[in-house]
């Protein structure tokens, strides 16, 4: 590496490296990201304390068993429900008592209920699905238990004889089989959005910087020293360099917190496993995803003024890898399909979509080597448009140059 | 070793239908100090731009201490651009030998050179600070020290005087005149003549991209001739004007310059003056680089037009 080529780099990587934000970011990102991971999954399994309701029967007979199915109703071996002593005053005074904060809620069960098989709840928090769910889960074993001796059957017996399926999900990979709990779709959609954001904010950091050196000015000595093709890589490589410098101890941080967790946690937290392959792939796709789009940043910076007026500039050039982003349930509804065959080809897209084939279900190698050429071979497009643009723009100030203005830099420079 | 320091031939560069420079030649002998001269828009920062290699030319050929105009070539030059700029958020030392260093200059031996020059512009206790806590005037010298760090056998400096408070300006003569017995070749571009005037040896006036006129600072006058007088006087001087010779007087407040015809003798001025004023001045001097610049660049207009 050329002596000046290096200092642009050196330069580059330091002016990042060095802030506060940079600091901060690098540090708070695993927390943040551990906490995304362990949270839903620690409020998946223990609930709140139980929610204290009352039963209001119109029927008249129901009354001592619900109160008594809810009482022993439990949700992962946790009791769910403590029942309220009867009060007078009927559904007006269990709604002040639910308003006044006596009460969680009451549960109404209509004459009719056991024909009907109705009941409606009333309660200032009903998103609480879980809870809910066992509550209708309880109400109904009563209801239908009292159809059944009715009609002169044992509800026991039927219990047991008509017990529902429990499917159980495992996935198969080559390091082996794992049972998989929903965690795993959770875990590869964070991993994607990692990659968005980290994609983005560096490649926005390259506009940003190309944009600093001709607001104050300093370019033209850059100029003067440097080509500006060598002053376009060095910054790509320094500003990458950094965003890799993060991107990596956020991606070990992840992968160690997983291998920490799948040993003494196994089977109680439903812990994602990270392989090694996803680990490489993971900064693999950053890297190229972000060398293709900060070189379109860096020719954005170059053409515009401030940062206001690339503004409008950026949205096109993100278009690709936008279009990646919202596209991902339908990758994960068919991994191996067409769609997802054809996104995880496409450069731009691909860094996010490939990488989530890869995560939910690896594709064949020639698949794999064949997104990572098309991207390769984009990427040096991409640059040599940028290096023109950016030979041009960076001495250029004043009117934001058009699209046809843009295509003549191309062509001349 | 070549006796040329900076060599033209033939430079001619368009932006989009505008000829910005055209078929420009100019000669920069190596230890002369060299004005470039002209108006706003002339073609000055261009031609600079050209030799620096930031833009290319369209046609014709630069030479660089007697080599094409390549990046090594250039590395020994030490260009100040009109537009100063420095990293804000660097810090002073870091920021320089970062400057020394693109410019082919090692780390470690920009920042043994760096003392001397943080000493002599008074920004020693600096060093740590980063740019945005210079004030303009420590900037400027900043960027001075960016300009020489690297011991460029020639400097140049597109607008080096504008922006510069008085005391920033002697220092930075000083230090030009330094480089200058130390052999440095030095080129200066500016539409101030005072300024540019006490500094150069030699000049070249170009106007709309064209050059106009170029030789040593004497030269130039001499092919001016000696035709103005400074007069100096109490009373009432409005007589002067309708003297026989006389092509113009100009009242500078303190005292006129009387232009006299091309070849009129200022001697029957003189008399006349002295029989009815009270002359306090009366001195034959050549004219201002200013007054040469404003009469070419005219006459140039009206052959143009």
């Amino acid at each position: 590496m050329s002596a000046k080529l290096w200092a642009v780099v050196r330069r580059e990587y330091l002016a990042r490296v060095r802030t506060k934000a940079f600091v901060i970011g690098t540090i708070l990102g695993p927390l943040i990201m551990g906490a995304m991971m362990v949270v839903p999954m620690l409020a998946l399994r223990s609930g709140s304390k139980p929610l204290k309701v009352a039963v209001l029967d119109d029927t008249g007979t129901l009354r001592g068993a619900v109160e008594k199915a809810l009482r022993t109703a439990r949700f992962d071996g946790k009791l769910r429900f403590e029942i309220a002593p009867e009060e007078k005053g009927g559904e007006a005074a269990l709604k002040k008592g639910v308003l006044e904060g006596r009460l969680d809620g009451y549960l109404t069960l209509p004459a009719d209920a056991v024909a009907k098989g109705t009941a409606s709840y009333v309660g200032r928090n009903v998103s609480n699905r879980i809870d809910l769910r066992t509550m209708e889960r309880a109400v109904s074993d009563v209801l239908v238990g009292i159809r059944l001796a009715g009609a002169g059957l044992d509800p026991g017996k039927v219990k047991d004889l008509t017990r529902e399926l429990d499917l159980k999900t495992i996935r198969l990979s080559e390091t082996g089989e794992r049972e998989d709990q929903g965690a795993a779709m959770i875990f590869a959609l964070i991993l994607l959005m990692i990659l968005y954001a980290s994609i983005i904010m560096w490649g926005q950091a390259v506009m940003t910087s190309v944009i600093e050196e001709k607001t104050s000015r300093v370019v033209e000595v850059m100029a003067s020293g440097v080509p500006p093709t060598t002053l376009l890589a060095g910054k790509l490589a320094g500003v990458g360099g950094a965003g890799l410098t993060q991107f990596l101890v956020w991606s070990l941080s992840l992968f160690g917190v997983s291998l920490a967790m799948a040993g003494p946690l196994a089977g109680t937290l439903p812990m994602p496993e990270i392989t090694p392959v996803m680990l490489v792939s993971f900064v693999l796709f950053f890297l190229l995803g972000f060398f293709f789009y900060a070189s379109l940043y860096a020719s954005i910076g170059a053409a515009v003024n401030t940062v206001q007026e690339a503004q409008s500039l950026v949205f096109p050039v993100l278009l690709p890898i936008i279009v990646g982003m919202v596209s991902f349930p339908a990758v994960l509804e068919a991994p191996d399909g067409a769609l997802a065959f054809t996104l995880s080809m496409i450069p731009g897209i691909s860094p996010l979509i490939m990488f989530l084939r890869i995560v939910v279900q690896t594709p064949p190698g020639w698949q794999i080597t064949l997104s990572i050429a098309l991207l390769a071979l984009a990427i040096v497009g991409v640059l040599w448009v940028a290096a023109r643009v950016y030979r041009v723009g960076i001495l250029m100030y004043g009117k934001k140059p058009t699209f046809p203005e843009l295509m003549r830099w191309v062509r001349h420079s | 070793m070549s006796e040329t320091a900076i060599r033209l031939r033939g430079v001619t560069k368009t932006f989009s239908g505008h000829v910005a420079v055209n078929e420009l030649s100019l000669d920069v002998p190596r230890g002369s100090v060299f004005g470039l001269l002209g108006p706003n828009g002339a073609g000055k920062t261009t031609t600079l731009r050209m030799v620096m290699n930031i833009f290319a030319p369209d046609a014709g050929t630069i030479e660089i201490l007697g080599r094409p105009a390549d990046h090594a070539a250039r590395d020994r030059i030490g260009y100040m651009p009109e537009e100063r700029g420095l990293y804000k958020d660097m810090v002073l030392e870091e920021q320089l030998v970062f400057m020394a260093a693109i410019k082919g200059m090692g780390r470690k031996e920009a920042g043994k050179r760096l003392g001397p020059w943080l000493e002599r512009m008074s920004l020693s206790d600096w060093r740590k600070k980063k740019t945005n806590e210079l004030s303009k005037g420590m900037q400027q010298k900043a960027q001075f020290v960016a300009t020489v760090l690297h011991e460029p056998e020639v400097l140049i400096m597109d607008e080096p005087t504008s922006g510069l408070d008085p005391v920033g300006m002697d220092v930075m003569r000083e230090v030009m005149l330094d480089l200058h017995r130390g052999g440095a070749t030095i080129v200066l571009s500016s539409h101030q003549m005072e300024a540019v005037e006490r500094l150069c040896d030699r000049v070249a006036l170009i106007n709309r991209g064209e050059k106009v006129l170029d030789g040593s600072v004497a030269e130039v006058k001499a092919r001016h001739g000696k035709n103005t007088v400074v007069l100096a006087y109490d009373g009432d001087g409005a007589f002067l004007s309708a003297l026989p010779g006389v092509a113009k007087v100009t009242d500078s407040g303190q005292y006129v310059e009387v232009r006299m015809h091309e070849g009129a003798d200022p001697q029957p001025l003189l008399r006349e003056a002295a029989e009815r004023l009270r002359v306090r001045r009366f001195e034959i001097v050549e004219p201002s680089l200013h007054d040469i610049f404003v009469e070419t660049v005219k006459q140039h207009g009206k052959e143009a037009a």
